[in-house]
């Protein structure tokens, strides 16, 4: 073995990496299906508003929490069934995925309607678990543009607190927009020029 | 540098397709045969032969199961073979000149 040997068995172990690291990047189908599923929640809520119907929330989000965990399971499943390498950067995602929708359902639904705190807290802690969510992905898959992101959802929340009444709505559904529909188009982007490359 | 400093190689890991299917299962859990295949660009005969290799030193564990009624070949790093790659890592490093272990 010499020095020229060396490097090249150093380039094996790179490339290698790098390919199981390209193979298993994100895709983002599950973001988008909690998108549009949080999309229609906050359509939902606004309505509800409108009608002064504000009891019915609860249901409203309870339902897209429901669908989406039965989604998450389902597709889940798939991509165990399917996936011809798991890496360890999968599972923790997954783990955190489970994490954050646990979270999702306790600030969002269990705890307001056990009386911990009034409902118009809901949008400011959920943007605090979808900080975490964002900026942690964004180590994971080694994309500080994501952990921009998480960035964004806590300086959203602080917001939100500064906002009143329905008008948090609003501002709740521009932070959605800028802070996670907009990663996702990106994340789609990325992971189809991964795919491309492999 | 002199022949004393260099640190001896794993002969079952000094080989490129070895090498290359045991860097692949360090950051995977698990992978199956037809992306080993696909990723080291070999052969099936040739990547059995050193799949068969590296389960008998005892650095992978290689699981035969079915899928869809189709064969599966289901590859994992034994914590064996994880040493085994790290300490050959750190052995690489004493081929290279001073200065250029982090590259």
């Amino acid at each position: 073995m010499n020095d020229a040997q060396a490097r090249e068995d150093i380039r094996i172990i790179k490339d290698m990496l790098d390919r199981t690291r390209r193979a298993t990047s994100e895709s983002g189908t599950l973001f988008i299906v909690w998108g549009v599923l949080i999309t229609l929640a906050l359509l939902g809520t606004w309505v509800l508003g409108l009608l002064k119907a504000y009891r019915w929330e609860w249901a409203v989000w309870v339902g897209v929490t429901v669908i989406g965990w039965v989604y998450s399971a389902f597709y889940g499943y798939r991509q165990d069934r399917k996936a011809a390498v798991t890496t360890y950067t999968q599972i923790a995602a997954r783990h955190l995925y489970i994490a954050c929708g646990a979270g999702f359902l306790l600030v969002g639904i269990a705890l307001p309607r056990l009386g911990a705190y009034s409902y118009e807290a809901i949008s400011i802690l959920v943007s605090v678990v979808a900080g975490i969510l964002f900026f942690v992905m964004g180590g994971l898959y080694e994309w500080p543009l994501l952990r921009v992101f998480g960035l964004v959802w806590w300086a959203g929340a602080l917001g939100l607190v500064l906002v009143k009444g329905n008008d948090r709505i609003l501002l709740y559904a521009v932070l959605f927009i800028v802070a996670y529909l907009l990663p996702i188009c990106i994340l789609r982007a990325k992971h189809k020029r991964e795919q491309t490359r492999k | 540098m002199t022949a004393e400093t260099f640190e001896p190689l794993d002969p079952v890991i000094h080989s490129p397709l070895r090498l290359a299917v045991l860097s692949i299962l360090l950051s995977a859990k698990q992978a199956d045969f037809g992306f080993l295949k696909k990723a080291t660009e070999a052969t099936d005969g040739n990547l059995s032969t050193h799949l068969a290799k590296l389960e008998d030193a005892g650095y992978i564990r290689v699981k035969k199961s079915f899928l869809d009624k189709k064969p599966l070949t289901t590859c994992h790093l034994t914590e064996k073979g994880r040493a085994a790659f790290i300490r050959y890592v750190k052995a690489l490093e004493s081929y290279l000149p001073p200065g250029t272990k982090k590259d």
